[in-house]
Formats: structure tokens, C-alpha cells, sequence
């Protein structure tokens, strides 16, 4: 399970977020939705442990993420692509993560097969399409079998097929028990994907609760979503 | 806790190895010293009268090298998004850092015992015949461990200041200023440029005498920069969002 | 019109990075710490009647000591940094983003955006040059006062003035080409700020063949103008000198401008 409670995060005179609270629980496809910079990054950021909160606490099961003692196999995590260096090839790439992860090497080449891409794991990230630095990047997430998965927009640059592959994935890991956390603002991949939804505007959550709950009173997510976010204005 | 040490130390290893760019800098670096030495030593009209004293005057060159080598190491985590994937796996900062700091320790020190261990051979193979190994001009071999341990804490503090400063090019310009530029202007003006960095830590290779410090406590000073700067990009590093 | 539009945007691209300003800091402030160390250990030796102590009392040499080796690093860094930055990955960098190509699609004529490039360099460095050398000279006057001996003519200083200034574009083009070749600034960096050290490869490059003071930095190094007893032997006169640096440098501009063109960014 996933927690954030009551997080705020301010920079410099700017409130980011305030007081986001919600949950992502196991065996539901959690979808976090809002327009650019509404927070969902960052949000996920200092779950991660990447950004640190002005206050309130992000848990994966009751802990923070720099407590956990194997992180990698509690969490895995995608943000912004691959998160490789353009210079190495992804075997490479996936063989430090592996070994930071106390991850049995092997698993580089279930993964690299599992993501679609054994065929390129001697070809730079430099190289790769936007598509294939989003597989890499989820062979990352993929490499420690973890219960959870958090990631930030993931269908971004993915052909139709992958798409069509990233939703099975995910289905298929919240079925079997783990938990799933997405961010996104497509709204037709999102009422594809998700169980449950949280719509952030402007560092504010503003709805959550399953598809139906937020929907309720709409007559469609994208009618939903704007009613919700503040509509045009508030895409800037 | 997260991983052990071990593991973290092996994976940062195992980056620096997978990195073209730290490759090509690792085997410039060898390649340019040997370059040097062997071409002082084969050189008679200059001082250098012994290898040992070719190897010596290759140092200032190859500290370029080395710095370049330290500094790629932490800077190649910000082009790009990786320094996300290598919290994602190492959440606790100061282990994280301590395992990058440690493996550049190692990999920094390796090149320059290389590089000053194949300056060494070449420059004994080409210098002129009439001079014997042994005919050394006032160089001791003990200055060559004084060379490596130099190298290797110029590199230090290379990769301490790229951890402060996440880029590639100003953490570069600032320790090429550092120690190209601001050590000879200030020599020229104030006696206090003794405390600079490399002319503190220059008295472990070269013969110069210094009125105040001594190798050992030149050493200390060199030291004494690696350290606080590491505990200044530590601090930042902690504090600061990814 | 093409031109002065492509150079507008380059000066405001270069003028928006905070490493343009960077190379400009490098110049004004290095210089200035200097120039203050340089001026102050003069007057002491002056006041205290130990001459012997500095090589020598004049206000120009002492406000002029750092102009060589601390304007180069600008000048290079402002060369590196106007087309480097082009070729930085984006943060998220799935394909790895770069600049050049949002460039290279508002301005599709390549050889008018690298001329403009150039252009913006030479702005750059004309005017950081503008600023620092008359600066640091009234600076050190200031603090020396009439207590130094001044040995250097006006004509002198400013035929020297312009030397250092003209030196410092080209070291800045060369920089520029440099890294357009190797669409990376590391090398340029390197080789041209140690060049301007002490630890210059082309200094010792003059140990093995005298062909080396052909080399620009070599070749323009006279352009600073200091008294002979000051500089390495050998080597090319002012004059001379220029025209080879300049002659190395619009090789070096005509083929990166080349290679710039033909490539795929």
C-alpha cells in the first residue's frame, strides 16, 4: 500500500502541493490525474524520496522509501524515461541497477525480454526511440519482481502495441495482488487502466475514489476532468 | 537500510566501466602521461635528467586527465535522468555517496598508478643510452608515490566539487581554474598561495621547498580541501531535491 | 534580413543561459581579484622602498597581469558554451532531447545560424574584453596611485590592449570550432585553458619541434605584448603572429562551418 498524508511542498514563495492525502491500494490500478504541473510529479518525486516534502510523510507499506531495505523489490518506480545515460548500452544500464539492487543478474535478460527489447540491449540509450526509453525504463522498474509499481506517465511515446502491452502489464499486476500507481493526463488511457482515480489541480487533490465515485454527476471522465481541474483556465 | 555497501560500491563500479566516456578518459590519461614522459626523457637539451624526473614533470599534465576522470564520474549522473534511477536503488543519500565516493577512489587511484608506473617504462626506454637509469637529477623514487597519491586526491577533489555543482562543464572550469590558473597569478602576488590545493599538494612530487610547509603537511592541506569540500557537496547533496 | 534575425535569436539564447554569463563572471571577477593582489603587493613594495621585491611598479603591467591567462578562460568558455549548450541532453531524455533541433527548426539555414553563432561570440568577447582590460588597469592606477614608476607608453598600452583583445576572439573562435567539430566542450576546455597556463601542451610541444610555435596560441601569444625578458624565446613576432592565429582560425571556422552544414544534427 501507498500513503500520502497531508504532503505540502513548497519552493521559495510557490506552494507546489498542499495537503495531498490519498491512498493506492494492492490489487487496484491507482490512476493519479491532473494537467501539466499540477503536482503529480513532484508528488511522486517525494514518494521516491527524490524531492523532500515541506511536510507530511509519503509511506510504501508504513515506511518511507529510504528506510526500506530493499527498495527495489518493494518499488518499482519509472520516472521521466529510461533515467539512463544516453552514453551506455541498456544491458549495461540494467546490469548496475541489478547490482545496486542485490538483483540476481540474470533478471537483466528476463526483463530486457520482457519489455520487447532483447533485441537492443547493446544499443545506447542515445539511440533509442522515446518509445524504447520508456520500455527501458520499465525493465528497470520490472527488474526487482516488485509488489509495487510507480509510474509517471508511462504510456508516453509507446506505439499502439505497447500500449496495448503496458495494459495488460499493469492489469495483470494489480490482479495478482500488487499495487499500481500512475500518473497521467490522457483520459482515455486512464478509464482504460484504472480501478481508482485521484484528480490533482494546482498542487490541490480535488477528487478521488473509484471511477465511478469521481465520474458520478458527469457525463463523461473528460467532462469529469475539467469540471474537476477548473476546465480551461486552469491548463493554462 | 537498503543494500549493502558492497553491492553499492560493485554497481558504482560497474558505471563507471560501462561509460565510454570515463573509458576514453581512463586510457587518454595513461596514454598522454606516457606520451609526455617518454618525450621529455628522450629530450636532451632540457633538465630532465633521469626518468624519474620525466615521470615527475608529466604530473601537471596528466592531473587534467585525472580530474577529467573524477569529475565524469559524478556529472554523468545529472546528463539525463540517471540520478533518479540511482536513488530509485540506493535511497539513503549519504551510502549512496559514500559507495560513488568510494568506487572513484578506486578507479582514480588505479589510472594513476598506471599512468606513472607506464610513464616510468617508456621514459627509462627512450632515454639516450649515455645516462644511466640510476643517474637521476635530485628526483627521489619516493616522489613517485608522492605523484600517485597527488593524482589520486586531485581527483577527489575533482568529483567533490561535481557533486556540488551537478554539471559538467563549470565543475571542469572551476577546477581548471583552480589548478592551472589560479595557483601561478597568485603565486606571482601573494606568498599565501601556498594554501592553493595543488601547490599544497605539489610538494609530494615536486622538489620545491616550500618556507612553511612541509611534504607531509603540504599532503595534509591537499587532504584537508578533498575533505571539506566532500563535506560541503555531502551536505548539499542530502539536503537538496534530486 | 535572414542573418540579423538568426543573430538576434542567438544573442538572446546565449544572453538566457546562465552560462553565457558565466564566461563574462570568469573575466570580470578572476580578473579583478587579481588585479587587487597584483596592485596592492606593488604599493607595498613602492611605499616600502623595496622595488626589488615586485618585477616592477608600473599601474598598466599590474592591472594587466591577469588579462592573458584569465581572459582566455572566458573567452574560451564563452566560445564552448555558445554552441556547446546545443548539444546538452534534455532532463527527460527518453531519445535524449537536444536543443539543436528546436534550433535547427526555427532556423533551417545552417550556415547563417553558425555565422550568427560566431558573431555572437565575437560580441561577447569584445565586450567582456571592454570591459575588463580599461577596468583593471584604472582599477590597479587607483589603488597604486603615484607611488609606482609607469614604464608603459599609451600608445603601448593600447596597441597592447587591442592585441590581448584581438587574441581573445580568436582563442574564442578556435574554441567555438573546436567544440562544433566535437559537438562536446571537454576537449576545447582542456586544451585550450591549460594552453593558456602554464601546463601548455604547446609549450612543450616547442620542446620536441620548433613547427610548434606555429600553433595559434603559440604563434599569437606576442599580440600581449610584454617585454621580451618576461616571455619563452623564440616564436613569431606580433605581427606575423596575428596573421597565423587568424589564418588557423577561419581554417579551423571554415571547417566546422562545413562540417556543421553537412552533417545530420
Amino acid at each position: 500500500m501507498i500513503q500520502f498524508n497531508s504532503l505540502s511542498k513548497r519552493r521559495g514563495s510557490q506552494s507546489v502541493l498542499s495537503d495531498v492525502t490519498f491512498q493506492a491500494m494492492p490489487g487496484r490500478v491507482t490512476a493519479f490525474l491532473g494537467p501539466n504541473g499540477a503536482g503529480k510529479s513532484t508528488s511522486l518525486r517525494i514518494l521516491l524520496g527524490l524531492d523532500r516534502p515541506t511536510t507530511g510523510t509519503a509511506l510504501v507499506n508504513g515506511q518511507p522509501y529510504n528506510r526500506l531495505r530493499e527498495p527495489l523489490r518493494f518499488v518499482g518506480s519509472m520516472l521521466d524515461g529510461s533515467g539512463a545515460h544516453r552514453s551506455r548500452t541498456a544491458r549495461h544500464h540494467l546490469d548496475w541497477v541489478a547490482r545496486a539492487g542485490g538483483i540476481p543478474q540474470r533478471r537483466v535478460n528476463e526483463v530486457l525480454e520482457q519489455v520487447g527489447l532483447a533485441g537492443a540491449g547493446r544499443t545506447r540509450v542515445g539511440k533509442f526511440s522515446l518509445g524504447m526509453g520508456q520500455r527501458l525504463g520499465l525493465a528497470a522498474a520490472l527488474l526487482g519482481e516488485p509488489e509495487a509499481l510507480v509510474l509517471d506517465e508511462p504510456v508516453n511515446g509507446l506505439d499502439p502495441e505497447g500500449i496495448r502491452w503496458i495494459r495488460s502489464l499493469l492489469r495483470g499486476h494489480a490482479d495478482a495482488g500488487g499495487t499500481v500507481l500512475l500518473s497521467s493526463h490522457l483520459m482515455a488511457e486512464v478509464a482504460e487502466i484504472a480501478d481508482d482515480l485521484v484528480v490533482i489541480a494546482a498542487g490541490h487533490v480535488v477528487a478521488a475514489g473509484t471511477i465511478p465515485q469521481v465520474t458520478g454527476g458527469y457525463s463523461s471522465l473528460e467532462d469529469a476532468f475539467f469540471g474537476l481541474t477548473g476546465g480551461e483556465e486552469a491548463r493554462r | 537500510m537498503g543494500p549493502t555497501m558492497r553491492s553499492l560500491v560493485l554497481a558504482e563500479l560497474s558505471k563507471l566501466r560501462s561509460l565510454p566516456e570515463a573509458a576514453i578518459a581512463a586510457v587518454a590519461t595513461v596514454l598522454l602521461g606516457s606520451t609526455i614522459a617518454a618525450a621529455l626523457a628522450a629530450n636532451d637539451r632540457n633538465a630532465y635528467a633521469g626518468p624519474v624526473d620525466a615521470v615527475l614533470a608529466s604530473v601537471p599534465f596528466v592531473q587534467l586527465g585525472i580530474i577529467l576522470l573524477g569529475i565524469l564520474s559524478a556529472a554523468h549522473e545529472y546528463a539525463g535522468g540517471q540520478i533518479h534511477t540511482s536513488l530509485a536503488a540506493a535511497p539513503n543519500r549519504m551510502r549512496f555517496l559514500a559507495a560513488k565516493s568510494a568506487a572513484v577512489a578506486l578507479v582514480v587511484s588505479f589510472v594513476s598508478t598506471l599512468t606513472v608506473g607506464a610513464g616510468l617504462m617508456v621514459a627509462a626506454i627512450t632515454r639516450p643510452s649515455q645516462s644511466a637509469m640510476a643517474a637521476s637529477g635530485g628526483a627521489v623514487p619516493s616522489m613517485l608515490v608522492g605523484a600517485v597519491l597527488y593524482l589520486a586526491l586531485i581527483g577527489l577533489l575533482a568529483f567533490a566539487v561535481a557533486i556540488l555543482v551537478r554539471h559538467l562543464a563549470p565543475a571542469l572550469v572551476v577546477m581548471l581554474v583552480l589548478v592551472l590558473i589560479a595557483s601561478p597569478l597568485v603565486g606571482a602576488a601573494s606568498e599565501h598561495a601556498r594554501w592553493l590545493p595543488d601547490r599544497a599538494g605539489g610538494l609530494l612530487y615536486l622538489p620545491d621547498t616550500d618556507a612553511v610547509l612541509s611534504v607531509a603537511t603540504g599532503a595534509a592541506v591537499l587532504l584537508g580541501w578533498v575533505v571539506a569540500t566532500w563535506a560541503a557537496a555531502a551536505a548539499t547533496f542530502a539536503a537538496r531535491d534530486a | 534580413m535572414r542573418i540579423g534575425n538568426y543573430f538576434l535569436a542567438e544573442v538572446g539564447k546565449s544572453a538566457t543561459l546562465p552560462a553565457g554569463w558565466a564566461g563574462m563572471a570568469v573575466a570580470l571577477l578572476g580578473s579583478l581579484a587579481i588585479t587587487v593582489l597584483n596592485a596592492f603587493a606593488v604599493r607595498h613594495a613602492a611605499v616600502d622602498g623595496t622595488p626589488e621585491m615586485v618585477a616592477g611598479t608600473s599601474a598598466f603591467e599590474a592591472g594587466f597581469a591577469a588579462m592573458p591567462i584569465v581572459g582566455v578562460v572566458a573567452a574560451v568558455v564563452i566560445g564552448v558554451t555558445t554552441i556547446g549548450s546545443e548539444y546538452t541532453a534534455d532532463r527527460a531524455e527518453s531519445g535524449g532531447a537536444r536543443q539543436i533541433t528546436a534550433s535547427l527548426a526555427a532556423a533551417p539555414h545552417r550556415l547563417s545560424m553558425f555565422s550568427a553563432k560566431a558573431l555572437v561570440v565575437i560580441c561577447f568577447i569584445v565586450v567582456a574584453a571592454a570591459v575588463a582590460i580599461p577596468g583593471n588597469i584604472a582599477l590597479s592606477q587607483a589603488i597604486i596611485g603615484d607611488v609606482g614608476t609607469e614604464t608603459v607608453s599609451t600608445a603601448d598600452a593600447v596597441g597592447r590592449s587591442l592585441g590581448t583583445t584581438l587574441y581573445w576572439v580568436l582563442m574564442g573562435l578556435l574554441a567555438f570550432s573546436i567544440t562544433a567539430l566535437a559537438r562536446s566542450g571537454v576537449v576545447p576546455l582542456i586544451v585550450l585553458i591549460a594552453n593558456g597556463s602554464v601546463v601548455s601542451f604547446s609549450l612543450l610541444l616547442t620542446l620536441v619541434t620548433p613547427l610548434a610555435h606555429w600553433l595559434p596560441d603559440m604563434a599569437g601569444r606576442q599580440l600581449f605584448g610584454f617585454p621580451s625578458e618576461l616571455v619563452v624565446e623564440g616564436g613569431l613576432a606580433p605581427v606575423p603572429g596575428a596573421i597565423v592565429m587568424a589564418g588557423w582560425t577561419v581554417v579551423m571556422l571554415v571547417v566546422s562551418g562545413i562540417v556543421f552544414h553537412r552533417r545530420d544534427a
